[in-house]
């Protein structure tokens, strides 16, 4: 009896102090909530997208939004984030799936439960109720090259580079640019589609190889994110910096001294931040019961007059005009 | 009497404990039939992996089984290419079921004895081994899929089987449980459980005893691996699809599992039933985490300091001398029988 007496107290007492760790954390509430869940958090591009999930719920006071991630980037523990969030009942879902594949089982069991779902950077998204992309890939990729050929007078040889020839995205990008440049007779390209597995290392070799080759290479087009910082380094330390044309696909605040030194002309991007919101904001409007129409405005900067477009699944695609082409001048509005 | 297992009873505790603090934070909604599904769905997958390196630790020799997850995925990815060439998924699937679910365990039966043989004939120490046969395997599924997931498809059975419930429980986890049972009875009476923990315990009173060593760790590698292939088919019936990359912090959460169940890193000693419970506890502790809404980060911190926690009282078997300190302070005539 004693034994058990003293079990009791030990048990409450492990009660109340796990209690206590977390008695700020409201847990059981009315307001309608919604949970952003990234690819992984803690690194810069989903910090900056959480600055926008902020915003949003400084916006709607009466509503739970808040960003959640994997600290570690494995798509079985996204996962199971979403699995416990569709458990507690959150009321929506914003989604930027690590893999969309790994995770169209729950998505279509939290369907099927009542919970709103909306994804990002996921168009080949079965089950989804409205995924959200920044920007038309076609359109992306021709502003890029259009950028390019202003910056080479509209004429010279210039080349591609490409994650992988996997990557369809990329592919995409590169072929609407190459379809831009077709409209310039000057423009040549030369050995496109190089592979860079996005390692800023490999596009440094690789560019100091081309420009070996072809000693009057004057454009460079990249995808991913790294490889403005490997062709920027290459070009520069050939003290080409100014001379030879680099828009790719890169982040401001790694480009920084680059885009300064002129080995980078400018860089392609959109704001995660302006993305978040985004998904927020689609998410409030099917919470509400209201529709996602083509044009209609989300009220976000980057998104005020959306494409819609239906899914490859049930759902819908919504293209934003959330692309920013930053140069020297106007890169720092968004260090990240 | 038997000896008090301090690891079970702290197991217990905490998983009581977790579910009550769980129950009272979120008014219910814990404990509520769907989440307590939804978390029974989320443990066999891990907990089938933590079996598989609780029983290579118990082999001794730095015995460790790093390959798990890799396998798992392999076994995934190369039996649905199998049954896909075979069966017709919206045709079979019954038939495509057994075979992949077959399939996987074939698969994870293979992986495992390689692992086996390497360790026990050619005498490499088990962490560099399986380190080894980690990333051949998981290359091997890199170049079967070409990288990308392999849709598996939800034919009927496949998927009732990961998302099913038989009188309310996941089917799953029933197997996860059938499985583990079936494992703790043979480790606890068989001539192979037994001589495995004793080879554990003493590899060369072992060899002058006249144990076949080299069969029992080849045996024991091979059980990992399949433990290892139907954890492959549970993620592919409940994902859909399965990926090379799939649960790359598998690797390390199945070995916090296996040491938080009290089995001796040392080798020789390791219950099933304490790395189910343990499994369970980290599965509540996540859950619970995710249902507060704290980041990820402060889970790995506080998995941590669990398996600080644990290991520190079970190196100073400290809920036994508890317990012996309650029963000398009873009066004699109850501590006499």
């Amino acid at each position: 009896m004693k034994q058990g007496l003293k079990k009791t107290s030990l048990f409450a007492a492990a009660v109340v102090s796990a209690m206590g760790m977390v008695s700020t954390a409201a847990l059981a509430d009315d307001a309608k909530s919604i949970t952003t869940v990234v690819k992984i958090s803690g690194i810069p591009w989903f910090d900056r997208m959480e600055t926008g999930v902020t915003k949003f719920a400084e916006a709607n006071p009466d509503m739970a939004i808040m960003q959640v991630g994997p600290s570690t980037a494995d798509s079985a523990q996204q996962l199971q984030i979403i699995n416990d969030l569709v458990a507690k009942g959150t009321d929506a879902l914003a989604v930027v799936p690590m893999d969309p594949e790994i995770i169209e089982g729950i998505l279509k069991r939290a369907m099927d439960r009542g919970t709103i779902v909306v994804t990002h950077e996921a168009d080949n998204q079965k089950n989804t109720m409205v995924d959200v992309e920044a920007f038309d890939n076609a359109y992306y990729g021709a502003s890029m090259n259009a950028r390019l050929v202003e910056c080479m007078g509209g004429e010279g040889k210039w080349t591609t580079f490409v994650g992988s020839l996997g990557s369809r995205t990329h592919m995409q990008w590169v072929g609407a640019g190459e379809e831009n440049a077709a409209q310039n007779a000057g423009m040549e390209l030369v050995d496109p589609n190089n592979e860079s597995f996005d390692d800023a290392n490999l596009v440094y070799e690789k560019t100091k190889e081309l420009l070996r080759k072809h000693p009057d290479l004057k454009g460079f087009q990249s995808s991913a994110g790294n490889d403005v910082l490997g062709i920027g380094r290459a070009v520069e330390e050939a003290g080409l910096a100014g001379k030879v044309c680099v828009v790719g696909t890169g982040l401001p605040n790694p480009s920084a001294a680059y885009l300064d030194s002129g080995a980078i002309t400018a860089i392609g991007f959109w704001d995660p931040q302006k993305a978040g919101m985004a998904m927020n904001s689609v998410a409030k409007t099917l919470l509400e019961g209201g529709e996602i129409t083509d044009g209609m405005d989300l009220g976000v900067e980057g998104y005020e007059k959306v494409t819609v477009k239906p899914g490859p699944g049930d759902g819908l695609l919504v293209f934003g005009n959330g692309m920013v082409l930053a140069d020297k001048d106007t890169y720092k509005d968004y260090l990240f | 009497m038997r000896k008090l297992d301090g690891s079970f009873v702290l197991l217990v505790t905490l998983i009581v404990v977790l579910l009550a603090t769980g129950g009272l934070l979120s008014g219910g909604t814990y404990l509520s039939l769907f989440n307590l599904q939804s978390m029974a769905n989320q443990v066999p997958e891990i907990g089938l992996l933590a079996i598989g390196v609780m029983l290579a630790m118990s082999a001794g020799n730095g015995g460790i089984d790093l390959s798990g997850i890799a396998m798992a995925n392999l076994a995934g990815v190369a039996s649905g290419l199998v049954a896909l060439q075979i069966f017709p998924v919206s045709e079979a699937p019954v038939a495509f079921t057994i075979l992949f679910v077959l399939g996987c365990a074939v698969v994870g039966l293979i992986g495992g004895t390689i692992n086996g043989l390497i360790i026990s004939r050619l005498g490499i120490t088990p962490i560099l081994c399986t380190l080894g046969t980690q990333m051949l395997f998981t290359g091997v599924t890199v170049v079967l899929s070409s990288g990308r997931a392999v849709r598996i498809g939800a034919p009927g059975p496949l998927y009732e089987l990961g998302n099913g419930y038989f009188l309310g429980i996941p089917w799953s986890f029933l197997l996860f449980i059938l499985v583990a049972t079936a494992l703790g009875i043979v480790l606890r009476y068989t001539p192979y459980g037994i001589k495995l923990m004793m080879t554990g315990a003493n590899q060369k009173a072992a060899e002058f005893s006249g144990f076949a060593r080299a069969r029992i760790i080849t045996t024991t590698y091979a059980l990992s691996g399949l433990l290892a292939g139907l954890s492959g088919a549970i993620i592919a019936a409940r994902n859909v699809n399965v990926k090379w990359d799939y649960g790359t912090t598998y690797l390390l959460i199945a070995i916090l599992i296996a040491v938080m169940a009290g089995v001796k890193p040392e080798g020789g000693y390791g219950r099933v039933v304490n790395v189910v419970l343990s499994a369970i506890a980290l599965q509540l502790i996540s859950s619970l985490l995710n249902f507060i809404g704290l980041s990820n980060f402060v889970r790995d911190l506080a998995w941590g300091a669990m398996l600080l926690f644990f290991l520190f009282v079970n190196r100073f078997a400290l809920v036994e001398h508890f317990a012996d300190i309650l029963s000398s302070g009873r009066p004699p005539r109850a501590s006499k029988t």
